[in-house]
């Protein structure tokens, strides 16, 4: 059930030589070789709220467990951003394009992933977000 | 003003019942801006070599607030060894062997700091930063 995840990042010109980085992670679970076997799939939503509001619940038997966790700010207006928190500490805004595909610890039930979109108003319109979970769980399985 | 490419493609072929295929291409700009971000740390590596203990590889303070753009990656073939990374002191997640991260980071206070810390000793990151001034 293999489900790999690659990063490509390039610059012709952020320094004096070119950046080309790639690199290829093949999503397993926490410590092994095993892939992970579970998603949420791909969710969309269409965010307007200002203040905090839970994407993605944390579950405290997911601590130690492997959690990867995509986001992108699907807005084409650059300047609209989505910040989003850890147990309400900010990890960074994404604006109008930007992803993030971080690994995730549930440490415990207070570390929710949530998102605003701080700078919305009524007249912005609503920011859409995309994002997924690949993880693993003790109580739903895939196999026996 | 610089152009920096940063594209995501997430496959699988056997998760679900049908195939996944995610991708997704970002020009890393500046806050609420399109100009392009221009300056860079390069890309780097860091070996902790003995007591693995927690080390402070971006530092809240020596950044100004904005929308830097961070890539990490556990250079590591040993699927026990992970890097646990904290943002704040908040944990956001273990990086197991052959893992890498990629996410924005505001510094927006002097306490942001991005701390990671390893399983075992001798344990390399690599890592790079991407600016914005």
């Amino acid at each position: 059930m293999a489900t790999t995840a690659t990063l490509t990042l390039a610059s012709a010109d952020i320094a004096g030589d070119p950046v080309s980085v790639s690199k290829t992670a093949t999503l397993t679970k926490a410590g092994t070789i095993n892939d992970l076997d579970q998603s949420i799939g791909l969710n969309r939503v269409h965010l307007r709220s200002t203040t905090n509001k839970v994407l993605l619940s944390a579950n405290a038997e997911g601590n130690n467990l492997a959690a990867k966790v995509y986001i992108i700010n699907k807005a084409v207006d650059t300047s609209l951003y989505l910040t989003v928190t850890i147990n309400a500490q900010t990890i960074g805004k994404l604006y109008g394009g930007d992803f993030l595909f971080i690994p995730w610890s549930q440490t415990d039930t207070d570390a929710n992933i949530e998102v605003a979109a701080t700078n919305w108003t009524s007249s912005t319109g609503d920011i859409p977000v995309e994002y997924a979970l690949f993880h693993e769980d003790t109580d739903f399985l895939t196999n026996a | 003003m610089a152009t920096t490419i940063a594209s995501i493609n997430l496959t699988s072929t056997d998760l679900l019942s049908d195939s996944l295929s995610v991708s997704a291409v970002s020009t890393l700009t500046g806050a609420g801006n399109s100009t392009g971000l221009t300056l860079t740390g390069g890309l780097g590596r860091k070996r902790l070599a003995t007591g693995h203990a927690q080390y402070t590889l971006f530092d809240g303070d020596a950044y100004a607030n904005g929308a830097h753009k961070i890539y990490l990656k556990n250079t590591s073939s040993t699927a026990s060894e992970h890097f646990t990374i904290e943002i704040n002191s908040e944990q956001m997640g273990k990086l197991y062997a052959g893992d890498w991260a990629f996410f924005p980071w505001e510094a927006n206070a002097d306490t942001n700091d991005i701390k990671i810390d390893p399983s075992a000793d001798d344990m390399v990151l690599e890592y790079m930063i991407f600016i914005d001034e």
